[in-house]
């Protein structure tokens, strides 16, 4: 990946990178070796669930340290601020211990969380969109679709980065969610489709249209014009 | 727009957005070897990986060090208030196990359960004389209904005796025997309904034998009177 990089509009291009996060390649499922340690991961997220529903504490502690940053990201992407995001993941892991016992093992025990998670999040968009209707009609104009910028760890392209929370603060919910989920958080089609119960197609689907659409806003007109027929 | 002979796969430009969607790991081979020899599907291949390369930058694993703690305070302080809820209604931990349409099913067997044990509970009076208490005890009421069969006919005999004289009451007591009787037979006619409904009912049974004996003793101080 020698060359890569978005055509954006301050000519911005990405360094390559061997290693960041867990998978980059775009047909990474089709190309991932067959996991030895699926079942090892399977057993072990199921032995995870069995002792939260003990209510073992330390498992609730295991389950936030193999999770609980990328819970916390994921909720900072959808909500825009990291206090949201850490009540986000306090009020997720609280709804898990209500509601363990009926936990059923469908799904995995993390994709499980994953999920109460997403719609901790969105609820909690909605309560401030509330707030924000009852302080202000001005406030609401400007705040109820994107969220919130705050400074965030350093990165290696701020401009990028910004340049991407606006595109997808413009993306439909589910695109925005495939999009973090699948791009930004490593999980797979199949997990996605559990998190936000949608097919596997869908989840594909939807993850095309989302970087099609964030490829637009990105895309300078010159590049565009380069880049040919489609 | 190319076409590379040498690809491993018969691929196309056009075929570039169906791979990008959900394209196959030999497809996705195909393609890279392609973009090598088309410059327009070079640049849209670059761009679509750029999207993942660029989502790291969302990517912030920052430890946030008082979240865990303020977490684990929660859990604790909503743990004990579970634990309680559960001890107060610990029956239910019995159907906690069961899928919602097991315990739909047991909660409307329960139901049906209930609904006939009452309609056996009300209906027993009037259909189960024979089977209901002991069988001694059914026994005994057949006895006590014979006796009192035999007692009532022994009673309309005297009644029929003493039927003209209170029928034409010669005297002040006589008419005043004549009432006694009327409200003798009205009572034993209501202790009979009452016992008709509750024939195992033993103090209705003695009232009613009270009653019986003292219309006979009547019927026989009329009858003495007669002579």
């Amino acid at each position: 990946m020698g060359n890569m990089g978005l055509a954006l509009a301050w000519e911005t291009r990405i360094p390559p990178i061997a290693q960041r996060g867990r998978r980059l390649e775009p047909f990474r499922e089709q190309i991932a070796a067959p996991d030895r340690g699926a079942d090892a991961n399977r057993m072990e997220d199921a032995a995870l669930a069995a002792a939260c529903r003990s209510g073992d504490l330390h498992a609730y502690e295991r389950l936030y340290t193999q999770q609980g940053a990328r819970m916390k990201n994921l909720a900072r992407n959808i909500l825009g601020s990291s206090t949201d995001a850490e009540d986000a993941v306090q009020e997720t892991f609280l709804k898990v211990q209500r509601s363990i016992a009926s936990f059923r093992g469908q799904s995995s025990f993390v994709t499980w969380t994953f999920r109460i998670l997403v719609n901790t999040c969105y609820d909690a968009r909605r309560s401030r969109l509330r707030k924000k209707e009852v302080a202000t009609d001005d406030e609401q104009q400007h705040g109820d679709a994107a969220p919130r910028a705050e400074p965030r760890a350093a990165v290696s392209h701020p401009s990028l980065r910004l340049a991407l929370e606006r595109a997808l603060a413009k993306l439909t919910r589910h695109q925005r969610d495939v999009f973090l989920l699948y791009e930004v958080e490593g999980f797979r089609h199949a997990e996605i489709s559990e998190m936000l119960e949608i097919t596997e197609t869908a989840s594909k689907n939807t993850l095309f249209q989302a970087k099609k659409n964030l490829r637009q806003m990105l895309e300078s007109p010159r590049a565009s014009n380069v880049a040919g027929p489609r | 727009m190319s076409r590379d002979h040498g690809e491993p796969m018969n691929l196309s430009c056009k075929d570039r957005d169906r791979i990008f969607e959900d394209g196959s790991a030999a497809e996705w081979a195909s393609l890279e070897t392609h973009a090598a020899t088309c410059a327009a599907c070079a640049e849209e291949l670059r761009s679509w990986k750029s999207l993942s390369i660029a989502a790291a930058e969302l990517r912030d694993r920052t430890d946030s060090p008082a979240l865990w703690p303020s977490i684990q305070q929660a859990l604790v302080k909503q743990g004990a208030t579970i634990g309680k809820r559960r001890e107060g209604w610990g029956w239910r931990s019995l159907f906690a196990n069961f899928s919602v349409s097991w315990q739909t099913a047991a909660a409307t067997a329960f139901v049906i359960l209930l609904m006939v044990s009452g309609i056996w509970i009300l209906r027993r009076p009037f259909t189960s004389l024979p089977q209901q208490g002991s069988l001694l005890k059914s026994r005994a009421l057949v006895d006590v209904k014979n006796a009192e069969s035999a007692y009532v006919q022994a009673i309309d005999k005297l009644a029929v005796d003493a039927k003209p004289q209170l029928e034409n009451p010669a005297t002040p007591l006589m008419a005043n025997y004549r009432e006694k009787i009327l409200v003798l037979d009205s009572a034993i006619d209501e202790l009979r309904a009452q016992t008709g409904q509750n024939p195992s009912n033993a103090h209705l049974r003695y009232e009613l034998l009270a009653m019986y004996r003292e219309k006979q003793r009547t019927l026989e101080e009329i009858l003495e009177e007669k002579r």
